[in-house]
C-alpha cells in the first residue's frame, strides 16, 4: 500500500522527547539536582528541534505497525506535517527555556517537564501521521498527556479544570470517532491523499476513488455529511470551536503560563489539523463544497469568531481574556478551512503559524506580568511600562499583530483569508465572513490594547516605579517569539509560497 | 515633472508595495518636511521642559516616516499599510501628556482610527474581489467598466467603505469628532501636523477614490460634495463659538477640509457632466497646500501662547500677543490667509474653488436652456446658487472666528495684568503665578525665557531665536505665494494635477479681476458683520467671551459613545455570555432529564401495573400511609395563611429545583458522563439518521 523507502529514522523525533520525559518522572536521581533536570531537558529540546528539522527534509515513510489487514499505525511527511512539526518543535523550544525561569516559582517541576517532552514526542507523531487512524490515537493521547499540564497546580481549581479539558476532549474525539468510522467504511484506513478520496456522484451516493480501496460500497450522502458534522463538531472541541469550547477559558487561567502558552498556541491547532486532515486529505473538498454541511460549519466558526472575542472583551481576568481571544482567534484559522477556497486556505495556514507566535508570546507576556506583579486582572495592571518597558513593548507589538495592524503578521493572515472568502463564492457568508472578522479584530483592539495603554499612558498623577524587567531567560523567548510575529508579517514570501504549493495540491 | 518614477517591494507584507513619485506626491513630500522639520524645531523649545521627550520624538519622526510612505503610495494596499502605522505611531501625541482628557481624546482617537481602518480594509477587500488589483494606474481603467456593469453596486459599497475610512481620518462629517477633541490636548507641534498635514493623508485617500474610481460619476460627486458643504458649515460654526485657542483652530480645520471636500466634488461633478474641471482640481490642490502652511503657522503661534501661559482660554490670554510683533507677524499671516483676504495664498485657492461652483451652475443652467435637465437635486441650478451662497457664508465665518482670535490675542488688554504680559514688569514669576494652571506646570516653565529675550526687542518676547526664524519661514511663504500667484501657486498646481487625472495646462485665471473680488469682498464683508453683531453682541457678557454651544449637543457623547460604548457591547456581550455559559450544560441537562424520565418510567412499568391495581381492584391498603404526610404548619392559621405557605413552598421548591439544576449543569459538564452524553448525542443522531434513511429507502 505504501510506496517509498521505509525510513526508521523518522521514529526519532517522536521516540526521544517521550524517552526524555519519561526518564524525568521516573528516575529519582534526575530530580535531586535542578542543574541535571533542566540541561536534559533542554538538550532534549535542541536536539529535537534539530532531528525535526533534519525530519522536516527527509523522504519516505514509516509503517509502524500493521495490527489488521486495514488498521496500520504509518508515519510519512507532506508539507502540512513539515508546516505543524517545525511550528511545534520551535515553540516548544522556546517555551521550554521561558519555562526554566517560570518554573522556578512552581512544586514538583520535574512532573511538569517530563509531561512537557512526553507531550512534545506526541504531538510531532500526531504531525508525521499518515492515515486517520494513526491520527486518532495521536490525537487521544495528545489529550491524556496534556492533562498533567492542567492539573499541574493540584489546586481545586485546576482539578476541576483539568477535569473539564479532559471531558471535552474525549468527549469530542468520541463524537469525532463515529465519523472516522462511516468514512473508514467508504475509503478504508486510506493514506493521506492531498484533494482527498471521496466523491459525491450525480444521484446522491458517495464513492472512493481509488481502485484498491476497500470499501467500494455506496454510501448516501445524507449519512457521510452526517459524519463529516460530527467529526467538525468533535476534533473542533480541541480547536475551541463553539459549541465545544468550554474548557479553554476554564483550562487557561488554571495551568501555569507556558501550559497555557502551548496549550493556547500548539495543542488547539491539532484539533485544526484533525479537521484539515479529514476534510482535505480524506473527504476530499469536493464532497463538501456547497453541502448544508459546510454552511453550519461556516456559521459555527463565525459564532465563535465574534462570541469569543465580545466575551474576551468583556473579560476582566487577563489569562482568561487571553483564552477566549484563542477561542476566537482558532476558529479565523477554521473559517479560513471552511470556505473551501485556495487563498482562504492560505490565509488559514498562515494564520496557524501567525497565532501560534502571538499567542505564545501573549501568554509568556501575560505569565511575566502575573509573577512579578501578583495581579491578574487588567484593570490592576496600571503603569507597567514605567515598570517593564520592554516586556510591555513586546505586548504591543503582538498585540497589534493579532488585531491584524500592517506590518505585523496578522494582517497578512486576514488579508489572504478575507479575499479568499470573498472569491469562494459561498453566497452571503462570502462578504459577512469578512465583515465578522473586521468586527472580531476592532473587539481584539479593545480587548487587548488597554493594558498597553494604561501600561504607557497611566495618567499623569501615576506613582513613578522602579524598573523591573524579567529575567533573560524569560525575556529572550518573548523577543524572539515577537521578533518572528513581526519579520513574518514584513517577509511572508517564502512562507506563503510554501503555503500556495500545499494549497494548490490540495484543492483540485 | 514630466515622468513618475516608481518603485516596486515585491513581497514585503504578502502583496508587495508599490511607491511612486509624480508631481504630485513631490510636492506633499515637501510640504511634509518642511512641516516637521520647522515643528521640529519648534519642539525643541517646546519640549524642552517635559520628562518623557524622547518618547514623543521617536514617535514623532515614526509618523513622518508613515505619513511619507502614504504620500508616494501608489496602491491602496501600501496606503493602507502605512496609513495604519501613521494612525497608531500618531497616537503617541494625542495621549502625551497623560491628562485625564488627553486621555479620554486619545480614546477617541484611537477609536475612530481603528474603527475607520478596519471599515477602509473591509472596502479594500471588495475593491480587490472585484478589480484583481489595488493599484491606481490599473483600477483607474476598471472602475468605468464595473460601473457600466453588472457589479457597480459592489464597487458603489467599496467606494463608501474606503471614502468612510480615509474620511474618519480627513475629519469629514459625521466622523470629525476627533478633531476637536484631539487638537487642543495633543502638544502643540504635534497638533500642527495632525492638523496640517495628517488629516491631508484621508484627503489623499479621497482624491484617489473619487477621481481615479468614480471621476465620472455624478452620483458620487454629489456625496462628496453635499458631504464637504455640511462640513464646511458645521466646521466653522463650531469655530465661532469655541472659546479656546486650539479649539477653534481644530474646528477650523473641520471647516477647511469641507472646503476641499466640496472641490473634489465639483471635479467629479464637472467632469461627469463632461465639463473641464481644471478650476475644481487646481483649487482642490491648491486649498490643501495652503491649509497645510496656515495651520502649521497658526498652531506654532498657538504653541508660543501655550509655552508661555499654558492656557488656552481666550479669556485667559487675552493681551498676550500685544508689543510681540513676530507673534503678530506670523499670527496674523496665517488669520489672513486663511480668511481668503486677497494678496495672500488662500484668496487664491477659494478663488478657484468658488469659480468651480459658478461654472457647474452655468453648466446646470445651460443644460436647462437647452432642454436637458440633470435628476435629483444635484441637477437644479438653484440648489448650486445656495451652495455658492453656503461657501461665500463659510468663507466669511472663517474671517470671523479668525478676527476673533486675532482681536482677543493682539488688540484686547487683559483687564488686569496687561502690564506684566507685556513685559514692563520684569518678574515673569509674578505674571505666571496669577494664572491659575501655574502651579501644575512649574517643571515646564522656562524662567529665564522672558528675562534672555528683553535684550532682543525685534525677536519676540515668547520664544528663542530659532522657533521664531522658523516660524517666520513658514509664515512668509502665505503672502509670497499669494502676490505672485502666477509663478508659485499655478506652477504647482500644473505639477500636482496629473495626479488627479487631469493632463495639460489650464488657461490663465487673472485672479484679481473684478468678479473674483467680488466674490472675496462678499464673503469678508460677512465675516466682519458676522464678527460684530454675533461675536461682540452675543458671544460676549460682562467682557468675557462665552461659549454659548449647547453642551449637550456633541455627536460623541449624544451618539458614538452610548452605542459603541455601552449598547453594542452590552447586548452582544449579554447573549453572547448567556450562549456561553448556559447552551451546552442546559442541551446536555436537559437530554439527560429527558432520558432520565424516559428510563425511569420503563423501570417502573411493573410497579405502575401493580400500584394502579392497589388503586382500584385491589385496595385494601389505606390511601395516605403509602405516600407519608407533610404535617408541619398544620393548624396554624385560617385559609389564607395555608395560601401563602402553599406560594411560599411553591416557590422555595422552584428556588431548590433552579439550584439543584445549575449544581446538576455544572457537575455534569465536569464529569465523565459529559463525555458519555455527547457520545451518546453522536450515536443517537447517527442512529436516528439510519433509520431515517432506510425508511426513505423502503418507502
Amino acid at each position: 500500500m505504501y510506496e517509498g523507502n521505509e525510513n526508521i529514522g523518522m521514529l526519532l523525533p517522536v521516540v526521544l522527547p517521550i524517552a526524555a520525559g519519561a526518564a524525568v518522572l521516573l528516575a529519582k536521581g534526575l530530580r535531586r539536582n535542578r542543574k541535571t533536570l533542566l540541561t536534559l531537558v533542554l538538550g532534549t529540546l535542541f536536539l529535537e528541534a534539530a532531528l525535526v528539522v533534519w525530519a522536516l527534509y527527509a523522504k519516505g515513510t514509516l509503517n509502524l505497525w500493521q495490527m489488521t489487514d486495514s488498521i496500520c499505525l504509518a508515519f510519512g511527511i507532506d508539507e502540512v506535517s513539515r508546516l505543524f512539526a517545525g511550528l511545534t518543535a520551535g515553540v516548544w523550544l522556546f517555551v521550554g527555556i521561558y519555562s526554566i525561569s517560570y518554573m522556578k516559582h512552581e512544586q514538583e517541576e520535574h512532573q511538569f517537564f517530563g509531561f512537557y517532552l512526553i507531550v512534545l514526542g506526541i504531538l510531532i507523531g500526531f504531525d508525521f501521521s499518515k492515515n486517520l487512524i494513526t491520527m486518532y490515537v495521536f490525537y487521544e493521547l495528545m489529550t491524556l498527556t496534556s492533562l498533567p499540564l492542567v492539573l499541574h497546580e493540584r489546586t481545586r481549581e485546576a482539578v476541576m479544570a483539568g477535569l473539564k479539558y479532559l471531558f471535552y476532549s474525549v468527549a469530542g474525539a468520541f463524537l469525532a470517532l463515529f465519523g472516522i468510522f462511516v468514512l473508514i467504511r467508504i475509503c478504508g484506513n486510506q493514506t493521506f491523499t492531498p484533494g482527498g478520496v471521496i466523491r459525491c456522484l450525480d444521484d446522491g451516493t458517495m464513492v472512493c476513488i481509488l481502485r484498491d480501496s476497500i470499501g467500494t460500497e455506496r454510501i448516501g450522502q445524507g449519512l457521510f455529511l452526517g459524519a463529516m458534522l460530527c467529526i467538525l463538531i468533535g476534533f473542533g472541541a480541541k480547536a475551541g470551536m463553539f459549541p465545544l469550547h468550554g474548557w479553554l477559558p476554564t483550562a487557561h487561567p488554571a495551568a501555569p503560563a507556558p501550559a497555557s502558552a502551548v496549550l493556547s498556541g500548539v495543542i488547539t491547532k491539532s484539533g485544526v489539523l484533525a479537521i484539515l486532515r479529514v476534510v482535505y486529505f480524506v473527504a476530499g473538498p469536493q464532497a463538501l463544497r456547497g453541502t448544508w454541511v459546510q454552511q453550519i460549519w461556516i456559521l459555527l466558526t463565525l459564532t465563535t469568531v465574534f462570541m469569543g472575542s465580545m466575551l474576551a472583551y468583556k473579560e476582566p481576568v487577563l489569562k482568561k481574556r487571553l483564552a477566549y481571544s484563542t477561542v476566537s482567534q482558532v476558529s479565523y484559522v477554521l473559517f479560513g478551512l471552511s470556505v473551501l477556497q485556495e487563498q482562504a486556505f492560505v490565509g488559514a495556514m498562515s494564520h496557524i503559524v501567525f497565532h501560534s507566535l502571538i499567542k505564545n508570546a501573549l501568554f509568556l507576556c501575560a505569565g511575566a506580568m502575573i509573577v512579578i506583579t501578583g495581579k491578574t486582572r487588567v484593570e490592576e495592571l496600571r503603569g507597567l511600562g514605567v515598570q517593564m518597558p520592554l516586556l510591555l513593548s513586546c505586548y504591543t507589538i503582538v498585540s497589534l499583530g493579532l488585531v491584524g495592524i500592517p506590518p505585523t503578521s496578522g494582517f497578512v493572515s486576514k488579508w489572504y483569508l478575507a479575499t479568499g472568502a470573498l472569491a469562494s463564492g459561498t453566497g452571503i457568508w462570502a462578504w459577512l465572513g469578512p465583515a465578522v472578522l473586521l468586527v472580531s479584530a476592532l473587539l481584539t483592539a479593545g480587548y487587548l490594547l488597554p493594558l498597553t495603554i494604561q501600561g504607557f499612558f497611566p495618567g499623569a498623577d501615576s506613582p513613578e516605579g522602579r524598573k523591573s524587567e524579567p529575567s533573560v531567560w524569560m525575556m529572550g523567548p518573548i523577543l524572539v517569539l515577537t521578533a518572528g510575529a513581526l519579520l513574518l508579517g514584513c517577509f511572508p514570501g517564502r512562507l506563503l509560497a510554501m503555503l500556495e504549493a500545499a494549497a494548490a495540491s490540495t484543492l483540485l | 515633472m514630466k515622468e513618475a518614477i516608481s518603485l516596486n517591494v515585491p513581497g514585503v507584507c504578502g502583496m508587495g508595495l508599490h511607491f511612486e513619485l509624480d508631481g504630485f506626491r513631490l510636492i506633499y513630500l515637501a510640504i511634509a518636511v518642511l512641516m516637521w522639520s520647522v515643528s521640529g524645531i519648534f519642539s525643541l523649545e517646546y519640549m524642552a521642559h517635559y520628562k518623557k521627550r524622547s518618547r514623543y520624538y521617536l514617535f514623532f519622526w515614526a509618523t513622518f516616516f508613515a505619513t511619507a510612505g502614504v504620500f508616494l503610495s501608489a496602491d491602496f494596499y501600501t496606503t493602507f499599510i502605512f496609513f495604519e502605522i501613521m494612525s497608531f505611531t500618531s497616537y503617541v501625541w494625542v495621549a502625551f501628556d497623560e491628562k485625564k482628557e488627553s486621555l479620554r481624546a486619545a480614546q477617541t482617537y484611537l477609536a475612530v482610527a481603528i474603527i475607520g481602518g478596519m471599515v477602509m480594509l473591509m472596502g479594500m477587500f471588495l475593491l480587490y474581489d472585484l478589480c484583481g488589483t489595488l493599484r491606481f494606474d490599473e483600477l483607474e481603467g476598471m472602475a468605468g467598466q464595473i460601473l457600466k456593469g453588472r457589479r457597480r453596486l459592489q464597487l458603489y459599497a467599496a467606494g463608501g467603505l474606503l471614502l468612510f475610512g480615509f474620511g474618519a481620518k480627513a475629519g469629514c462629517f459625521p466622523l470629525h469628532i476627533w478633531l476637536p477633541k484631539a487638537h487642543p490636548v495633543a502638544p502643540a507641534p504635534a497638533s500642527a501636523l495632525l492638523s496640517g498635514i495628517l488629516t491631508k493623508t484621508g484627503i489623499f485617500g479621497i482624491i484617489a477614490v473619487s477621481l481615479m474610481m468614480f471621476g465620472t460619476d455624478g452620483e458620487w460627486g454629489m456625496l462628496i460634495a453635499g458631504l464637504g458643504l455640511i462640513t464646511m458649515l458645521l466646521g466653522a460654526l463650531l469655530a465661532l463659538f469655541s472659546v479656546n485657542l486650539k479649539r477653534t483652530l481644530a474646528c477650523s480645520s473641520v471647516s477647511q477640509i469641507g472646503f476641499i471636500l466640496t472641490g473634489i466634488g465639483m471635479s467629479c461633478l464637472l467632469q461627469a457632466a463632461g465639463e473641464d474641471n481644471g478650476l475644481a482640481v487646481r483649487g482642490t490642490f491648491l486649498h490643501m497646500v495652503n491649509h497645510s502652511l496656515f495651520k502649521l503657522v497658526l498652531f506654532l503661534c498657538a504653541a508660543a501662547v501655550y509655552m508661555n501661559l499654558h492656557e488656552l482660554d481666550l479669556n485667559k490670554i487675552r493681551g498676550f500677543g500685544r508689543k510681540k510683533p513676530v507673534l503678530m507677524f506670523c499670527f496674523s499671516m496665517g488669520a489672513l490667509g486663511i480668511s481668503g483676504m486677497p494678496l495672500w495664498s488662500g484668496y487664491i485657492s477659494k478663488t478657484l474653488l468658488h469659480e468651480s461652483i459658478v461654472e457647474y451652475t452655468q453648466v446646470l443652467e445651460g443644460m436647462k436652456l437647452a432642454g436637458e435637465s440633470m435628476p435629483g437635486i444635484g441637477g437644479n441650478p438653484v440648489f448650486w446658487h445656495g451652495a455658492e451662497w453656503l461657501f461665500l457664508i463659510s468663507g466669511g465665518m472663517t474671517a470671523a472666528y479668525m478676527l476673533k482670535l486675532w482681536i482677543a490675542l493682539f488688540a484686547e488688554p487683559d483687564p488686569d495684568f496687561q502690564a506684566e504680559i507685556d513685559g514692563e514688569n520684569r518678574s515673569a514669576e509674578s505674571i505666571l503665578q496669577t494664572f491659575s494652571g501655574y502651579e501644575a506646570h512649574k517643571d515646564c516653565v522656562k524662567p529665564d525665557a522672558h528675562t534672555s529675550s528683553m535684550k532682543w526687542d525685534f525677536y519676540p518676547k515668547c520664544m528663542r531665536k530659532t522657533s521664531a526664524a522658523a516660524l517666520i519661514m513658514a509664515a512668509v511663504l502665505l503672502p509670497l505665494f499669494g502676490l505672485f500667484p502666477h509663478s508659485f501657486m499655478d506652477g504647482m498646481a500644473d505639477m500636482a494635477q496629473g495626479f488627479f487625472g487631469k493632463s495639460g495646462h489650464a488657461h490663465l485665471v487673472s485672479y484679481f479681476s473684478a468678479g473674483n473680488l467680488k466674490g472675496g469682498a462678499i464673503s469678508l464683508g460677512i465675516g466682519i458683520v458676522l464678527y460684530g453683531v454675533v461675536v461682540r453682541r452675543w458671544m460676549r457678557k460682562d467682557g468675557q467671551y462665552v461659549d454659548r454651544w449647547p453642551s449637550w449637543l456633541d455627536l460623541e457623547n449624544l451618539l458614538y459613545r452610548p452605542v459603541l460604548q455601552v449598547a453594542l457591547p452590552g447586548i452582544c456581550g449579554a447573549v453572547c455570555g448567556f450562549v456561553d455559559r448556559y447552551l451546552v450544560s442546559s442541551a446536555v441537562t436537559v437530554f439527560l432529564a429527558a432520558s432520565a424520565v424516559v428510563c425511569r418510567g420503563m423501570d417502573q412499568m411493573a410497579d405502575g401495573v401493580i400500584r394502579a391495581a392497589r388503586f382500584s381492584t385491589h385496595s385494601q391498603i389505606p390511601r395516605a400511609a403509602a405516600f407519608g404526610t407533610n404535617t408541619e404548619g398544620r393548624g396554624t392559621g385560617g385559609p389564607g395563611s395555608c395560601v401563602r405557605e402553599r406560594r411560599a413552598r411553591f416557590f422555595s421548591v422552584l428556588a431548590r429545583l433552579r439550584e439543584q439544576v445549575q449544581r446538576n449543569g455544572r457537575l455534569v459538564e465536569e464529569s465523565f458522563s459529559f463525555g458519555l452524553m455527547l457520545f451518546a448525542i453522536g450515536l443517537c443522531l447517527t442512529l436516528g439518521y439510519l433509520l431515517l434513511v432506510f425508511w426513505l429507502q423502503l418507502g
